[in-house]
């Protein structure tokens, strides 16, 4: 009998994401086995557990996933992770904290997709607004639009918190080499006339730009919106839009809405989980992966 | 349908090892179930839980493995699932602690394998030395080999009350006849390297805790193994793969030879693998602990 597949699940939290729990099992991890209320310093140790019992072919069948809600915390446990591997006893490791490195990986890719489909350009030196923006999928998207070339500022309800996300993702995610900025919402108007993509990343039901707001910004090009439940958070994109003309846009923008992001999410997802599976060597998974693998997902698809 | 195999995991600690999970997944289980944070005075219950809901022919299709790292919290464990079942509903328990009573039972059988290969003599009467003697798996060996016959003293690092504390403990719980010292200085662990036939090293991966100066005042050494596979080795001089290969760093011990971490590891796994499969195979319910699995050790030796 094959040894069967096995993904140890590791969560911050009381409880692994069930969403989680079925996209491994229908990526072909047959056993699922939850770790939970996991802390940083635990990591190694049950790590090391996990390589040393199923000897060289059996490690070929063994990964782990880091869940959490803790964007930070997830990099650093996969590092720590990865750290543990004692080769050739090492797995593959895939971490999606929230579910938001491939959320947030799905989104950009899909605004560079319409960047490029409908204005001929790319995310290079674009003035990027994160409404919404300290939660994990928009810290997330805010790197990795930085670190594609764009100008990207944070917006919040707090500045402060503003500016504490953004310094973490320009030292952290970004090591340094990113200047992502931080405001307050109340310096939003300012910055609409010269915004080229809007996301927003909010929590569910609360509109985050108005009708108005969206017909003040003349260079708008795309704004995307992960909230599915309405009202929107971006007036006039639609969870199903996906490319389509926002009504009210003076520049002729097109919105993104939060099914046609979760589609590409649930593609880069899957493929993440398989390529646990299918590497031939182990495999070390976090946003930038997620993002270049919606990227070519992406381009398949065109 | 046929009714799928299920192993109830239970751990004193907030996890259940992915170590033995993925032994469990290996050996054939259909369904395992993690039950962590398991107080003691849970497993009454938890027992009876799982004995009475897949009827006569469902528990033989139903087992138990009881981990955590605490090898007396273990055995507790263990004489508890036993009082609880109620027969025809009783299913087969395996206990192994921190994976210490295989382990241990592999280094043990496979240094007294040496022992009689390379010294025509067993482990009765011999001065053995048990390093780490305070963890799981120091324990679960300082144990074993004394029941084997030989004289031996557990040594912890830090602390004389730790080690004859357990010392005293184990001696009652299991019938052996430990002795337990605390040895933190090279000078220290010189002196009791002297005056020993045996020596095991459970201490912690990545210690060394003898080195070359320390192995030259052995005398009468006759074979070592170490359980500890990150480098550098615990004793100095065995390599992994080691197995009766000649110990260079004792030269005042003629003859000494080593068993090192991964010919530990073999039977281990091995001994582990087939325990959980005869789980569910033997015609009764079983209940493995380290007798078991030094009975079994020494046959696969």
């Amino acid at each position: 009998m094959e040894k069967p597949y096995i993904l140890h699940m590791l969560t911050t939290e009381k409880n692994l994401s069930p969403f989680d729990v079925n996209m491994a099992q229908d990526a072909g991890w047959q056993v699922t086995m939850p770790y939970l209320c996991i802390a940083e310093s635990e990591v190694r140790s049950l790590i090391q557990d996990a390589i040393f019992s199923r000897g060289p072919s059996g490690v070929k069948r063994t990964a782990a996933f880091i869940g959490g809600r803790d964007p930070e915390l997830a990099v650093k446990m996969l590092n720590t992770a990865r750290e543990s591997m004692v080769p050739p006893f090492e797995i593959s490791v895939l971490a999606d904290p929230s579910g938001a490195f491939t959320t947030a990986a799905a989104m950009v890719a899909a605004a560079e997709r319409e960047l490029g489909k409908k204005f001929s350009t790319d995310l290079t030196d674009k003035n990027i607004i994160i409404l919404a923006g300290t939660g994990p999928v928009g810290q997330i998207a805010a790197v990795l639009c930085a670190k594609s070339g764009a100008k990207v500022a944070i917006f919040g309800r707090k500045k402060e918190k503003s500016e504490r996300i953004a310094n973490l993702c320009n030292a952290f995610f970004g090591e340094g080499n990113i200047q992502i900025q931080a405001q307050g919402n109340d310096e939003l108007e300012k910055y609409l006339p010269t915004a080229d993509v809007v996301f927003a990343t909010g929590a569910a039901g609360i509109q985050l730009l108005s009708a108005e707001q969206v017909a003040s910004a003349p260079n708008l090009k795309v704004a995307a919106d992960v909230n599915a439940v309405p009202p929107p958070g971006i007036a006039g994109i639609d969870a199903m839009a996906d490319g389509t003309p926002i009504e009210g846009s003076t520049s002729g923008a097109v919105g993104i809405g939060a099914l046609a992001i979760g589609n590409i999410k649930y593609k880069a997802h899957q493929r993440l989980l398989q390529l646990m599976r299918d590497s031939a060597s182990p495999v070390y998974l976090h946003y930038d992966q997620a993002f270049a693998i919606a990227r070519e997902y992406i381009q398949s698809q065109s | 349908m046929t009714t799928r195999t299920i192993l109830h995991m239970l751990s004193p600690r907030p996890q259940v090892s992915p170590f033995d999970i993925n032994m469990a997944v290996d050996a054939g289980f259909d369904m395992i179930f993690p039950h962590a944070s398991v107080e003691p005075s849970q497993v009454y219950s938890l027992t009876q839980d799982i004995i009475f809901s897949r009827g006569p022919s469902g528990v033989k299709k139903t087992a138990i493995f009881i981990g955590g790292r605490d090898i007396g919290i273990a055995l507790d464990m263990m004489e508890t699932t036993k009082q609880a079942m109620v027969p025809p509903f009783e299913v087969s328990v395996l206990a192994d602690p921190s994976g210490a009573f295989t382990t241990a039972t592999a280094m043990v059988a496979l240094v007294e394998k040496q022992l009689r290969e390379h010294h025509g003599q067993d482990l009765q009467g011999k001065r053995a030395i048990v390093f780490g003697g305070t963890g799981p798996v120091g324990i679960s060996t300082g144990v074993i080999a004394s029941l084997a016959g030989a004289d031996v003293t557990i040594v912890d690092h830090l602390s004389l009350d730790t080690a004859m504390q357990i010392a005293e403990e184990y001696n009652h719980r299991c019938g052996s006849t430990l002795k337990g010292t605390f040895a933190s200085s090279g000078a220290s662990k010189a002196w009791l390297v002297t005056r020993a036939d045996v020596i095991f090293n459970a201490t912690k991966a990545g210690i060394q805790v003898l080195d070359e100066e320390m192995l030259e005042t052995a005398e009468r050494l006759k074979v070592v193994g170490d359980v500890n596979a990150v480098p550098p080795p615990g004793i100095a001089g065995i390599k992994s793969k080691d197995l009766g290969t000649p110990l260079s760093t004792a030269p005042n011990s003629p003859g000494v030879v080593s068993v090192g971490p991964l010919a530990v590891g073999n039977i281990k796994y091995k001994l582990q693998n087939a325990m959980l499969k005869d789980l569910l195979q033997l015609d009764k319910p079983v209940y493995f602990d380290f007798h078991e699995a030094f009975t079994r050790a020494r046959k696969l030796v």
